[in-house]
This record gives structure tokens, sequence and C-alpha cells, in this order.
């Protein structure tokens, strides 16, 4: 939404564009400084070695780049590469199944009158509001029983009911604007309820179903509390356990080098992803929001 | 419908975890240590659980043991140390031990004095060198004179001095480590060197290990901060005068300038690299993180001395790993076996290259000393090893909002060491009333 | 908000009833709660019964190991005297006042920024989310590296400008370490505001701001009369997602102070975590959470109610 007047009308008007487009410019740039500098720094520190990280700033070691941490985190013995594959299987699962699962929810609230709907979706969003780190520990007494502890199907099925309920929330909406009609036409043309969705409705419900998913892989990509409780096996490490677990040596010792390094590499999916799914994000977002 | 769809789904979650909860009550049955052939004929997997942070040296272990016979295969699973009681509880609880647990010796207690383990008092009587382990290790298990556990590894707290520094100060080592006085003299002899040289250093803000160096002092004067029988114990801050002195040092150490500025917010991440720089002229910490990775130049001149006390005195932590059999183990036997083979001379030897010392004093022959000598002074004085025998060590001494780390920096940084004192007792009081409830 | 979608569905008021009929056919409600749920079982394995395990569990002692005992009440009791916990609640008060407002007033001047189509908007608006993508746990362990004394970026920044000699030792005093996590987290969690607030003013219709240019309004006022308004309920939804995490925060305090030093970084959650798995107190832990879940809601109804009051 651009308000822009024409710029013949007054001259008032005239100054105002250019003030706004200046105001825009220096706003931009120093917004777009003060987000981007921290990251590409990010960057920059894990690519000097620990002891420079943690040594006062010396100017011949400073520039020093070396990718010795980066070499470390996949050769040495933390299995860095198996606790990436670990964490990718984990986020992708999650992303589809709760996908999946919210995008059935979701049409199933719009569109369908049931007596218990709304208790069932005030249920719903209601879990939002339980942290899950209050009820972490009867949790893992629970799955430990239901013997999914120890196992990346235990992670994924807790990291998918973590995003459940915001799913749900945005497919819901995501349906709800869509006009009755077209499900109408295609009932008529006797298409059956999975058909409706997965071809008629699906363009519509794209981008919902892009936030959805991009929202579910980065919370279980991120996720590192439930993975250090629920997994015992260094195997089935995700990649934030395996970084906390590598930094501790006895008694608080932290390699900062190894810290900044991994940090990075658990930046770059997210950064890659967002940006190849931006487009659907961005549209997703606004219809779960405005149409709330 | 709906809602006795709800309703049914409640139940039968509920059923389910009522159906899981038997494990509430009973202890769960000893294995027969008596039995003939035991530890020494049996067959099929051991399961073992290490933690994380000793996992390196128990890797080694388990392949050497699983390579040296082929009735037994030795499965090791390491647990990281955050969530090692936890989880070791929930598998007691659930009725589903491994066959041996390597634990941190701190925490033997919680489990041995739940009954969670297995007596090995006649097993350990029959190894023929019980009088040689570590007894502080030992007493950390030891309930009415029986012992649930055996020493595996150590890893001690002591003083490494930078005799170059020391030449350069024209201080002698052994005269500098006799008492705190002698301490405080010889640290300020060598910040008088100037420039970046400390006399001394220590992680202010790092609970963990000033519990690990600071408490010796104390217990080279024949006293702990904690009295009584576990189960009814209390502090014993106020009035104790050796706790006092230590904190004097402490707080000398710090006013006259003698540690590196570095100590009020150090929490340890970076500990021991103003030594390895050749800066210091004596840290008190463990052997792996001073020798191993080490510039060989400071290793070289490093002499090792023990804690001492106000007054004299010589006293050490006795950290590292107990082995334990929990009750209800499936291969008890087997894991005795594998025990013999850790505490096995061989092993015990190859200890220092993981950056430990060995729980056994006759592994101390001519050519370990002159192989190790760095790790030797521990090991020649086992008897001044110690570690507190209490149920909430680690609530007390572990946390970073807990009442040692509360006294130390009040009385270190704010100089305001009565007060410290009477604080950190009623810490310790409650602390301690809550966990032997 | 429904106000708009009102304006926007084309069914006629006439034509209700006989397309509810419809819809019945068309959508049965036995499919419907067929589609529901699977996601509803998730959440009442997942969500729901350990909720009921807890607020059983918070009528016993339930010891490390060994026989557990029912105390009843007990552990609610013992809340009132439980000054940790209490100062827990403080702080965590405390810190959810400090970062809301700076949070939603930041997402704004963004979602200002990049809701118009000039060149570079995209990029912008990439830039500015990159933070929350990244994720507040790998922010915290970046900053817990640039939070060092003498050899962190934010110290030595400081001491270029000249401000401080670049020695703070940011994560060992508790206002300090506030004031930092309390920066992070604004500059990492603005930019969702930024996107529901961005999405929320595209949709208004430029009509209304081209009438309000012939009025003669200023920039400014068509944002305070138009544009804020319009956005009550993304304000509104914004506000209670920023809260609702704020109550809740534990990941940045866990990774840069365990709530140290001391306890003067403690929130709620790391608290409670703190009695779970390190006092190893279950009853006590799990009475304490079924509090925490009772007072979130409430906290959330309060704030929904507030909105919906308004309107």
């Amino acid at each position: 939404m651009t308000v822009v007047a024409p710029a013949s009308r007054t001259s008032s008007g005239r100054r105002e564009t250019r003030t706004k487009r200046l105001l825009y410019a220096v706003g931009g740039t120093g917004a777009f400084l003060v987000f981007a500098v921290p990251l590409a720094w990010a960057l920059f520190r894990s690519l000097q070695p620990g002891e420079v990280i943690v040594a006062a700033p010396d100017p011949a070691a400073f520039f020093d780049l070396t990718a010795e941490n980066f070499t470390a985190l996949v050769t040495g013995p933390g299995n860095l590469i198996r606790s990436v594959g670990n964490s990718l299987v984990v986020a992708l699962s999650c992303a589809v199944l709760t996908t999946v699962l919210a995008t059935a929810a979701g049409y199933g609230f719009a569109r369908f009158r049931f007596r218990s709907g709304p208790v069932l979706f005030a249920l719903v969003v209601a879990s939002m509001m339980v942290p899950f780190q209050a009820i972490l520990t009867p949790l893992y007494l629970q799955m430990n029983i239901m013997r999914l502890t120890d196992s990346l199907l235990g992670l994924v099925l807790f990291t998918t009911t973590l995003n459940l309920p915001f799913g749900v929330l945005v497919m819901r909406n995501a349906f709800s604007t869509i006009p009755g009609e077209l499900e109408d036409s295609a009932h008529i043309d006797g298409a059956g309820t999975f058909r409706i969705v997965t071809s008629v409705l699906r363009p519509l419900i794209t981008p919902g179903a892009a936030t959805v998913a991009l929202y579910a892989f980065l919370a279980a990509w991120t996720e590192f509390l439930g993975a250090l409780t629920f997994l015992t096996d260094t195997d089935l490490y995700t990649l934030p356990v395996a970084m906390v677990n590598l930094q501790q040596e006895t008694y608080g010792e932290i390699n900062f080098g190894y810290i900044a390094a991994g940090s990075v590499i658990a930046m770059i999916p997210c950064v890659v992803l967002y940006v190849a799914l931006q487009r659907f994000y961005v549209a997703g977002l606004a219809s779960g929001a405005v149409k709330g | 419908m709906t809602t006795s769809r709800r309703g049914f789904l409640r139940l039968a979650g509920l059923g389910a975890l009522a159906a899981g909860l038997p494990a509430c009550s009973s202890v769960l049955p000893a294995p027969d240590t008596t039995a003939p052939g035991f530890g020494t004929s049996a067959t099929g997997t051991v399961r073992v659980w290490c933690r994380a942070a000793t996992q390196d040296g128990l890797t080694s272990l388990v392949d050497r043991f699983n390579a040296s016979q082929d009735r037994l295969v030795v499965e090791l699973t390491p647990i990281p140390d955050v969530q090692y009681v936890t989880k070791l509880a929930t598998v007691i609880r659930a009725r589903d031990v491994p066959d041996l647990v390597d634990i941190d010796d701190i925490n033997s207690l919680l489990f041995v004095y739940r009954d969670a383990f297995t007596d090995l008092t006649d097993l350990i009587a029959d190894l023929g060198y019980a009088d040689r382990l570590s007894p502080g290790h030992l007493a950390l298990a030891t309930v009415e004179g029986r012992q649930y556990a055996v020493p595996y590894l150590a890893d001690c707290s002591v003083l490494f001095c930078n005799t170059r520094l020391f030449e350069r100060a024209g201080v002698d080592v052994d005269e500098a480590t006799t008492d705190l006085d002698a301490l405080r003299d010889a640290a300020r002899r060598i910040t008088a060197l100037g420039g970046d040289v400390r006399g001394w250093t220590f992680p202010g803000n790092d609970q963990g290990t000033l519990g690990f160096v600071v408490q010796p002092h104390v217990w080279a004067a024949d006293t702990d901060l904690l009295r009584g029988e576990v189960g009814a114990q209390r502090g014993n801050v106020v009035g104790n005068e050796a706790v006092a002195r230590t904190l004097e040092f402490y707080r000398a150490l710090w006013v006259d300038g003698l540690v590196p500025p570095d100590a009020f917010a150090d929490d340890g991440s970076r500990w021991g690299a103003d030594y390895q720089a050749g800066r210091i002229g004596m840290i008190p910490y463990n052997y792996s993180t001073v020798v191993l990775d080490s510039d060989p130049e400071i290793v070289a001149d490093t002499a090792v001395r023990l804690l001492p006390g106000p007054d004299g005195g010589r006293a050490f932590f006795d950290g590292g790993d107990n082995m334990c059999i929990p009750r209800g183990a499936a291969n008890a036997s087997g894991a005795w076996e594998f025990v013999k083979f850790a505490l096995d001379l061989p092993q015990q030897s190859a200890l220092p290259e993981g950056g430990f010392t060995p729980v056994r004093s006759d592994v101390a022959t001519p050519e370990f000393a002159a192989r190790y000598p760095l790790v030797l002074p521990p090991l020649q004085a086992q008897d001044e090893g110690y570690a507190p025998q209490t149920l909430a060590y680690n609530e007390i001494y572990n946390q970073p909002d807990g009442p040692w780390l509360a006294m130390f920096r009040r009385a270190v940084f704010d100089g305001e060491i009565e007060a410290a004192m009477a604080e950190a007792q009623t810490g310790y009081d409650r602390i301690l009333r809550q966990a032997q409830a | 908000m429904s106000a708009v979608t009102a304006e926007r569905t084309s069914a006629p008021l006439a034509s209700r009833p006989r397309t509810a009929r419809r819809h019945s056919l068309t959508h049965p409600p036995r499919v419907g709660l067929l589609l529901v749920a699977p996601a509803l079982a998730m959440i009442a394995v997942f969500v729901l019964a350990p909720l009921l395990f807890a607020l059983g569990i918070s009528f016993t002692n339930w010891p490390l190991i060994g026989e557990v005992e029912f105390t009843g009440f007990t552990n609610y009791v013992s809340i009132g005297s439980d000054l940790g916990f209490l100062r827990s609640v403080l702080y965590t008060l405390l810190y959810t006042a400090i970062v809301t407002l700076p949070i939603l007033v930041l997402g704004y001047a963004l979602a200002v920024l990049v809701r118009s189509r000039r060149r570079g908007a995209t990029l912008l608006r990439t830039v500015f989310f990159l933070p929350f993508v990244v994720g507040l746990t790998t922010l915290s362990f970046v900053t817990l590296l640039e939070a060092q004394p003498n050899s962190g970026a934010i110290n030595l920044v400081l001491a270029a400008l000249g401000i401080t000699d670049g020695s703070t030792a940011w994560l060992v005093d508790g206002p300090l370490a506030t004031a930092l996590i309390s920066g992070m987290v604004i500059w990492g969690v603005s930019g969702l505001t930024m996107l529901l607030l961005m999405s929320g003013m595209q949709a208004i219709p430029r009509e209304v701001y081209e009438s309000a240019d012939l009025d003669g309004a200023s920039w400014w006022q068509q944002e305070w009369r138009i544009t804020i308004p319009m956005l009550r309920r993304t304000i509104a939804m914004s506000l209670v997602i920023s809260v609702i995490g704020s109550l809740l925060a534990f990941t940045q305090f866990y990774v840069l102070t365990k709530g140290g030093p001391g306890s003067a970084t403690a929130t709620v959650v790391l608290y409670i975590y703190k009695r779970a798995f390190v006092q190893l107190q279950l009853g006590a832990a799990t009475a304490l959470s079924v509090v925490l879940v009772v007072v979130v809601a409430l906290v959330t109804a309060v704030q929904l109610w507030l909105v919906r009051g308004e309107e």
C-alpha cells in the first residue's frame, strides 16, 4: 500500500513524497544493517579458531579465517553429520505430518458442522497454552511406557503435537475464506472429500499449508529440550543436542569455536527453506491473520 | 457421541498409565553374588551405562574387553550427565535396569541409600587389592559398613605449579604449599614479577569447579561443611574456622590482585586458558584440563602438589566414577567380570592417557611414575582423598543459584565473610531438610 | 476482522437456511469428525494425558526411587510459601512487561517500512524475518558467544564507541543479563509481528486512504485513525502470541544464564524445570505446572475478552 499523492497535486504533496522516500531509504538501510549485520557476523565468527574468539581482539590473528571449527565438527568424534541427518528426518517428518493432520482438522472445523465442534476447537487452541516444559516429566514417563523414548518416531510425534494447534488455526482460517460454491460444484460432479481437498481446493490452501509446513520444520529443527530429554542413544541425537554435548566438557568448559560453527550449521537450512518458500509463507500468514 | 468418544479416549489413556505404574513400590531383587562361578563364566550381553563426560575412556575400555574374549559382549550406552540421575531412576521404576552403571561417584549415594544397588562387599574383599582401592570413592557407596559400588576412575583436584615462574620469583614449591599463608605469600611474590603474571587463578562464577578445588582446603583441616549421618544432616558452616580462613584466603587473593580480573565473571568456560598461556603461578584443578592437549613446554615446567589446609594437612577432591550393579540386573555375573577387567592393572595404568587418575594405588610402579609424574601425588596419598557423603551434593554445590556459590561470591568479592557464612548455613539446612524429607 | 469477512461473503441473508441444509449434504458431520479426529487424538495423548498425569502426580510426593505416597493438597499449599517460585513469577511478569510493547512497536515500524511496493521492500522483509527463522535457540548460542567480556562483539563495539571499556560481564549480572536477553528477544521476534501486521495492512483497501488524502489528512493521522483501528484484531492476536511466549520463556534463559546469577533471571518455567530435574521433587514441580497452565489460560482469556469488549 503506497500512499503516494500524485506528484503534480500540490507542492506540499511533492515534498511529502520526497520526505517519505528519504525516510524509507534511511530507515530501511538502518534497519537492514541492524538485522543483517549480526547474522553476517555470526558467519564470520564461525571461521575464527576457538582461541581467537575468546581472546581480546588481536589485530594480527583476528582476520585469520579458517574452516577448522567446521572440519572438527564434521570429522571429529561428535558425529555431527549423523545428527544433522537425524534433525532433517525429524524436521521433515514433523512438517509433513503436521501439515496433513492440520489440513484435515482445519477443513473439518471450518466447513463441517458437528455438535462438539466449537468445544473441540477451543480445546485445540487451549492446548497452545500448555508449556511442554511444565509437563515434561510426566510426558517422559508416559512415553517411556509407550516405548516411544529413545526413538526418532517418538520425537516426531512429540514435535508434531507441539505444532498442531497453530497449524489447525492457520488451516481453519485458510479454509474458511474459500467460498462454498467451489466444493458444492465439485460435489455435484461426484468428487469425494479427499479429491475435493487435494485437487479442487489445493491451490487456494497451498499458502496456508506452506506456512504450517515451514513453521513446523523450523520448530522441529531447533527443538532442544525435548530431544535432550527423550533421546538417550547418541546415534539418535539431533543437531542442537549434539552441539551442546560437544561443547560441554567436564566442569562446564565450552569450546566457543564449536558453538559458532554449530550455530551456522543450524541456521543454514532454516534460511534456505525460508527464502525458497517465502512467497507462500507470507501469503499464508496473510490468510491466517487477516481473516481471524 | 463425540463427548463420549473424548471421554473414552481419556479413560483409555488413564488406564494405560495406571497399568504402567506398577513399580511404585517394591525394591528389585538383588542378584545372587554368592552363586558359584559368579563373575567368571557368564555369557551373553552386558548392558552398561556410562556418563557422557567420561565416555571416551569407557568406549575404549569396552572395545578392549570385547576383543579380549568371546563369551560376553558389552553394549555401552552413554547418557548425558544432566539426565543421568533422572533416567536411572526412571528405569528402576520401570524395572528395566542395565547390568552395570558407571556413575558419577557423587551421585552413588542417592541410589545406594534407597536400596537400588547390589551389595558388593564380599566380591570386593575377594579381589585381593581392596585395601589399595581409593577409600574416598568407596566411602561414597558405603552404608552401614556394606559397600555397594566399586571405584573405576578418579578425577582429583590438585595444585599445579608453574616451576619456571616459581624460579623467577625465587620461591620454593614445597615451602610455598605447606599452608594457606605460605600459598598467599608465594602468590604475592609471583604476581610481583609484573605484567600479566598472577600467582593464582580461579573461576569466580563456576560453582562446580569451585566446589572441586576450594573445599579441599577445608577438608585438610579434618572438617567438612556438612555434618551428621546421611539422611539426618545439617550444614556445618557457621562457626567453622577452616571455612572462614579458606574464604579469607580467597578474599585476600582477590583484593590483593593476585588473580586475573577475569576471575570475577569466569564461569569456567575458559578455565585453564591463562595457565596454558604461562601467565599463572598456581592453578588448582584436575589432571585432564591442565595436562591433556597442552603445550608440552608448559607441562614440562609443571609440578603437582596437594592442596593444603589453613595450618597444613593435605586433601583432594575424590571425583570420578563408581561402578555399580543395579538390583534386578539380568546379567550381574557378566557385569562383575567386566568390572574386574576394568580394575585390572593394565587398564588402570592406561587411564592417564584419557586424562584420568587410576583408583588403584599399586599401579604406581617406577615405569608408571616415569611416564605420568603429574598423576602420581594423589595416588601416593590416596587416603587424603575425600568427597562429601550426602544426598544433596548436586543441589548445594553444583547449582548456579545454590548456597555454595552465593557464599563464595559474597565472601570473596563483597568481603562479607561472616554474613555469607550465616546465609549459607540457612541455605544448606533448608536444602538438606527438603532432600531428607 | 469478522466485520470485514462479513462484507466479503456473497451469500445474501435470505438464502442462508438453504445453504446450511445443502452444506450438511456435502459436508456430513460424521466426515467432519473423522477429519478432526487424528489431530485431536495426538493432542489428547501428548498434551492432555500428560497434563492429567501431572495433576495426579501433584497430589503425591513421588520420590526419586521408592514408594509413592498420596499427600493430598500439601504441594499446592506450600506454593504460597515457596519464595523461589514467587520470585520467578515476579521476574517473568517484569520480563513480559519489558519486551511486549517494544516487540509490537518495532514490528509495527518494520511493517510500515515493508508494506509498500517500493524497491527493496521484499529484500527488507526477508532480512527482517530472518532472525525469527533462525530461532531463539540458535540466537541464544550466538549471543552467548558475543556477550563474553573482552572478546565478544557486544563489548568490542561498546569499547570502540568509548561507552565502556569492554569488560562488562553481561551474563553474570541480573539487570544486565535481563537487558541483554530482552534486547535479543525483541530483535529476534519482532519479525513475526511485522509479518502479521503487514498482511493486515495490505488488506486495507486503498480507497480508504485515498479518500483520507482528499480530506487532507496527514500520514500520521491516517495511521492513527485508519490503520490501527482496522488492525485491531491482528494487533490483538500478535499481542496474545507475544505475551504467552514471554510468560512461558525458557530456552533463552536456559542457554544464557541458567537462571543465574543466583536466581536473578529465573523465569517460571525455568524454576519448575529445576524443581523437577535438579531437585528431583516431582510432586512439587507438577503442582507448580498445573498452577502455571491455569494462570496462562486466565491471562489469555482476559486479553481476548478485553479486545472483544472494545468492539
